[in-house]
């Protein structure tokens, strides 16, 4: 018990300290309830990010025939310069590109319509229904990309004597992974929307019916006008999900050659780092590929700003 | 632990971060251990293997004497991870003393510089050795690591099917031509085998057999000879029986594959000796309709390529180096190994005496024909001069990249292979390495 003795004698005096405390405890107490995600946006975030701007700016040099081992040189902007050039890295882009113009309409749109379709009285069974379009989120996209596979897979699968064509060939492979992703995140979508039209003021749609508007009017001139930030948002994030997309075309890369192993910018870095064994070029591409969605994110959030005005 | 792509990108977008997660989860679920402490006095080797059954042939170690301790840790796959984790530990001065390395895989981890020279400590297992693993070990002449299995290239084809249509088993590329004609007459919907254009392990393994390597070390110099003769005389061959249809394009190991070759779709494969397995696996039930023979041949000269098989080496930092090599030594060389190996897989030791252990204890009764460690040893002996360079592994997507396009006319194998090698130089240039194209005779 004599350990205990020296750690009761502050809590006796702790009545006469307490006014002090109290004010400064107050910062106190702030920071130490913000420390768990301080030290998480360190460790996770902050520190990772700066070393892969560290990462970036350096190369290993080799001679010979390379077996006396890598020197370390600082390369500048080198392997930023070499990602810039690289014809892969631009088809990579081109692809991500194809793929968002195919993927964000047609997703965004249909988690709308869903969204709105549920919002409306006409649909009966609407808990059923959210789930059913909800589940493919909830499945792994490793797992929903294989299911995916087999079903593209020209003699094993269906969809190929249904549509007439092989999903895995050259010109049909980009459509065959948007399909994937849309099928992934149309319910996340449609519930977000869905949430955001629960919030729509009824007496506005109330209001828009007593002057004769019909559901789709309502629909149109009301309702998504009034959650169109919720949208802009969900714009922003399928934006950059569309530009990071990786596992569908991954996956797919094991039924088909047609998908190149560059064939996506977040594949490209995966190829330098992995296969190549390539970490500035692969943190070059990554530090890349991250500014292109900061910007790209940021002229849809600017563009949403100005239509909101 | 290494870093997943998605936590070194910054930005981390919630997709990332499942992703990240799911990675994570995996590499705890790689992590683990051999079980069991080591025996007091012990000494102590660490060593990272995706070896299928390492963890028998460690269990078995440890319980054969008291002097090494051995600490598996199973890693992902080769390119599926285990490379990039083995290259970065050796960067980040925490390799384990053994290191499981390919011998395609091998002169790129050389370029960490991560590796032991083991050219005097295993001098004298030369002779116990295929040539072609222990070739395979000693890119520039000196011995980098200790050969554990090797994969030559071998034809599998339905006997059945062939000697009820009366067609012959082809021993040259030409007859095989013949035959892939025949197969198609005989069944439209059939082909001879599939030539898969995504798998560039499988186009090295079918140009090793041409005779001309695709890198020689040549003093201080890579020389570096993608698009020589051989590689192109390959590359026309594959290009006109693709052209005229005569061989599928489904890749190896799909569901697409397995229905096809079960379902009489596929009359052979032009597979390597870990195919035995394959087969076994996939297609259970169609015992008694397979045989092997060797690859048929380009003008009747015996040569056979090798996709595939396995080494271990040191790590140049090991504390324990001669406790690694031990270790290495019995896994390589004891006869207890292929004797546990053969109750999982079909073992084809590089090490020529536990061969022979392997081949008493093989079952057979699925093939048809010559029996199979006949075919794989005639295969292994066939085997000419093959050096892999230290862009072994990415050359491999390169060479799928570039193939890609020849499904739909878009390019041609030979023109492709040209691609490939100014690329395969240009990377090799960029990162320091002295190359020479073309090889001197």
């Amino acid at each position: 018990m004599s350990v205990l003795a020296p750690e009761r004698a502050p809590v006796l005096d702790e009545p006469s300290m307490a006014p002090a405390v109290r004010t400064r405890g107050k910062d106190f107490a702030g920071l130490v309830l913000a420390v768990p995600f301080l030290v998480l946006l360190v460790g996770t975030v902050l520190v990772p990010v700066l070393y892969a701007l560290y990462l970036s700016l350096f190369t290993e040099r080799l001679q010979g025939l390379g077996f006396s081992g890598p020197e370390h040189v600082f390369a500048w902007l080198g392997n930023y310069a070499s990602v810039i050039v690289d014809e892969a890295f631009h088809a990579g882009l081109g692809n991500v590109a194809l793929f968002a113009l195919v993927h964000i309409p047609s997703m965004l749109i249909g988690a709308l319509v869903l969204a709105l379709l549920l919002d409306s009285a006409v649909v009966r069974l609407r808990r059923l229904w959210s789930l059913a379009v909800f589940v493919p989120y909830a499945v792994p996209v490793v797992i929903g990309g294989l299911i995916w596979a087999y079903l593209y897979s020209p003699t094993i699968g269906p969809i190929k004597n249904l549509l007439g064509i092989d999903p895995l060939s050259d010109n049909a492979v980009l459509p065959a992974i948007a399909n994937i992703a849309t099928w992934q995140w149309v319910g996340y979508n449609m519930i977000i929307f869905y949430t955001a039209l629960q919030a729509v003021p009824r007496e506005i749609v109330e209001a828009a019916r007593a002057d004769g508007a019909g559901g789709i009017r309502t629909a149109w001139s009301i309702k998504i006008p009034v959650i169109r930030p919720t949208i802009f948002v969900a714009v922003v994030f399928t934006v950059i999900g569309s530009l990071q997309v990786f596992t569908e075309p991954m996956v797919l890369r094991g039924f088909t050659g047609t998908v190149t192993s560059t064939w996506s910018p977040s594949m490209y870095v995966y190829e330098a780092a992995f296969v190549a064994g390539d970490n500035g070029r692969a943190a070059a591409a990554s530090v890349l590929l991250a500014v292109i969605c900061a910007v790209l994110s940021a002229v849809v959030m600017r563009f949403s700003t100005r239509r909101s005005r | 632990m290494e870093l997943s792509p998605a936590l070194r990108s910054p930005g981390l977008s919630r997709r990332g971060f499942l992703r990240t997660t799911a990675a994570l989860g995996a590499a705890g679920l790689a992590g683990g251990c051999t079980a069991g402490a080591a025996p007091a006095g012990a000494t102590t080797v660490t060593i990272w293997s995706w070896l299928t059954g390492m963890d028998k042939y460690v269990a078995a170690f440890n319980a054969a004497q008291k002097d090494v301790f051995v600490d598996l840790r199973v890693i992902a796959a080769g390119l599926s991870g285990g490379y990039a984790q083995q290259t970065n530990a050796i960067r980040a001065h925490n390799a384990p003393d053994v290191l499981h390395v390919e011998y395609q895989g091998l002169p790129q981890i050389l370029l960490t510089g991560g590796l032991r020279d083991l050219t005097a400590d295993m001098a004298d297992l030369e002779s116990q050795y295929s040539p072609a693993a222990w070739r395979g070990v000693r890119p520039d002449g000196r011995t980098w690591g200790v050969p554990m299995d090797i994969a030559p290239m071998v034809l599998y084809y339905r006997k059945d099917l062939f000697d009820q249509h009366g067609i012959a088993l082809p021993r040259t590329w030409d007859e095989f031509r013949a035959a892939a004609a025949a197969v198609k007459q005989v069944d439209p919907q059939a082909r001879i085998c599939s030539f898969p254009l995504n798998d560039g392990s499988f186009f090295a393994g079918m140009s090793w057999q041409a005779g001309d390597p695709w890198w020689t070390a040549e003093g201080d110099t890579w020389a570096v000879d993608i698009a020589g003769e051989g590689t192109l005389r390959t590359g026309s061959f594959w290009q006109s029986m693709i052209s005229e249809n005569l061989v599928a394009g489904v890749v190896h190991g799909t569901q697409d594959w397995i229905a096809g070759m079960h379902d009489g779709k596929l009359w052979g494969l032009l597979g390597a000796s870990w195919s035995v397995g394959t087969l076994g696996r996939s297609i259970p039930k169609d015992t008694g309709r397979w045989a092997m023979a060797t690859m048929p041949t380009w003008n009747g000269t015996p040569a056979n390529g090798v996709q595939g098989g396995t080494a271990f080496g040191v790590s140049a930092e090991s504390k324990a180096p001669e406790a690694a090599m031990t270790f290495l030594r019995w896994l390589s060389t004891n006869p207890e190994v292929p004797r546990i190996g053969s109750t999982f897989t079909t073992p084809f030791p590089a090490h020529l005496p536990n061969r022979a252990i392997a081949r008493q204890t093989y079952k057979g009764g699925y093939f048809l024909g010559d029996a199979v460690y006949d075919v794989l040893d005639e295969a292994a002996k066939r085997v000419p001069d093959w050096t892999w360079g230290p862009n072994a592994l990415r050359l491999f997507s390169t060479i799928s990249d570039a193939f890609g396009p020849v499904r739909s006319g878009g390019t041609t194998l030979p023109d492709a292979l040209r691609k490939i090698q100014q690329h395969a130089v240009a990377d090799m240039r960029a990162k320091g390495l002295s190359v020479r194209e073309g090889r001197t005779a």
